[in-house]
């Protein structure tokens, strides 16, 4: 094993592959809202509104609150917070810089932090894509996936000191590395409730 | 019909030489079966016939849906063994993330399956993105090749979180294995390469068949051959014979799809 146990963590390596051998634990139909079960055959037509999950659940810092917002509408004054105010300025930033038509955020249990996006239906695929089993110590990458005609889902997550956050964001085309990185300090940013500075990094 | 993708992480591992001499083993064990060349590069077509460059394929059919199956389909001198090129358009959109052509290539599969095939092997591009992502996430199951030297090992991590990726994009699918190629057996690199992996993944997980590296390998491509069809390569279409067998074995007992 000379040749490769100076390489990598051999340990680590074998618990990812016994998770791969493992027997699926979701058999085909179980997951209706996985998105690429059996009876799914792509996102080339319209995908039909979904009204975004309701939760009542407890968020991870820094948000004291849940927001489920279907309408990009800014919330009437007396709903707003301080949070929510930076998840608009991050929201408007996105849209400023990449076009970005829809967003939902999502904490590590993929409970809704904020959801405009009418893709209800594709919080679990998010929250799996980005926890997906991977090696401690690597990041989990970010992903593209065309959902129709000019629209493109990023699912992007990011790990500051403090939780653990998912962003999908509907954009025109796949986003270039760089680009990534940038919405990735924004998104730090946000999650130490801090109104992302213009510009973060210069998006390509 | 069951469908298989064979995939790699790196380039150049043999995947179009492995997924011809399969198919072929399974054609002749009395397996309808049809090969796709879902890599741009076109190398089945460019292995098995010389029409190859006017042929339309596979990613003629992503780019026009409405193209009949059977303009594609590419009899052999086998008749339970056909094949479809690459095609003429194989730099439509070849590149995008995940999902750009899922419901096309779902589309090309159910159109394969209504013509009474048993199994289709897809040869695809490396890596697990762009159009072999979409394969992969509408397989059944994928078997991957990893060629037996030490900076193909090394990547394994790499390929196993790709994997674990696709199994939540698809969680039907069914990891058949990795299997060892281009081992040579008087290089000890080579050799303890494949020990090396071995000892890494689960015996289960790792195919006991490895594929040798070969020169009636070159000899077969350079005829538009696969091995099985060339008089000298009974000793070598054994080996895909016990690939095809361990395959079987892997598909679950009793599983209808079971080809």
């Amino acid at each position: 094993m000379e040749l490769i146990d100076p390489w990598l963590d051999t340990a680590e390596v074998r618990r990812l592959a016994e998770l791969l051998m493992k027997p699926s634990r979701h058999p085909v139909g179980a997951l209706p809202e996985a998105g690429f079960e059996a009876g799914f055959l792509g996102y080339t037509t319209t995908e039909p509104a979904v009204v975004a999950e309701e939760s009542q659940a407890a968020t991870p810092a820094p948000a004291e609150e849940t927001v489920t917002q279907a309408d990009p509408e800014p919330l009437p004054s007396a709903a707003r917070s301080p949070f929510l105010d930076i998840i608009h300025h991050f929201r408007d930033w996105m849209r400023e810089h990449f076009s970005a038509k829809e967003m939902f955020i999502l904490d590590r249990q993929g409970e809704v932090i904020y959801d405009e996006s009418h893709h209800g239906r594709l919080h679990f695929l998010a929250r799996s894509l980005a926890l997906a089993p991977r090696r401690p110590g690597s990041f989990a990458g970010y992903v593209h996936i065309k959902i129709r005609a000019g629209a493109t889902l990023e699912v992007i997550p990011v790990e500051p000191p403090n939780g653990y956050l998912i962003l999908g964001a509907v954009v025109p085309g796949a986003l270039s590395p760089a680009a990534v990185t940038a919405v990735m300090e924004a998104m730090i940013l946000v999650a130490g409730a801090q109104t992302p500075v213009r510009p973060i990094g210069q998006p390509v | 019909m069951i469908n298989i993708a064979v995939s790699s992480q790196k380039g150049g591992v043999g995947k179009t030489t492995v997924s011809i001499n399969l198919a072929h083993a399974f054609a002749r064990a009395g397996v309808r079966t049809l090969l796709v060349d879902a890599d741009p590069q076109g190398s089945v077509g460019l292995s098995l016939t010389r029409q190859s460059r006017l042929l339309a394929g596979f990613y003629d059919f992503l780019k026009d849906p409405s193209t009949p199956l059977e303009r594609l389909i590419v009899p052999t001198r086998l008749e339970t063994f056909a094949l479809v090129a690459s095609g003429q358009a194989s730099d439509y959109e070849a590149g995008g993330g995940i999902g750009a052509h899922l419901s096309r290539v779902r589309d090309f599969l159910h159109a394969v399956a209504g013509r009474g095939y048993d199994l289709c092997i897809m040869d695809t591009a490396a890596g697990l993105f762009g159009v072999t992502g979409d394969v992969v996430s509408s397989s059944d199951a994928i078997m991957i090749l990893q060629q037996a030297e030490p900076l193909g090992i090394r990547s394994v991590p790499k390929l196993l979180e790709g994997l674990n990726r696709m199994r939540v994009m698809n969680p039907r699918l069914s990891i058949l294995g990795v299997c060892l190629t281009m081992v040579q057996h008087d290089l000890i690199e080579s050799t303890e390469a494949a020990a090396a992996l071995r000892q890494l993944l689960p015996p289960e997980m790792v195919f006991q068949t490895q594929i040798p590296r070969n020169p009636l390998f070159v000899r077969a491509s350079a005829r538009g051959l696969p091995i099985g069809a060339m008089e000298e390569g009974a000793a070598v279409q054994a080996v895909f014979d016990r690939l095809r067998v361990e395959i079987e074995d892997k598909l679950q007992p009793g599983d209808a799809r079971r080809v």
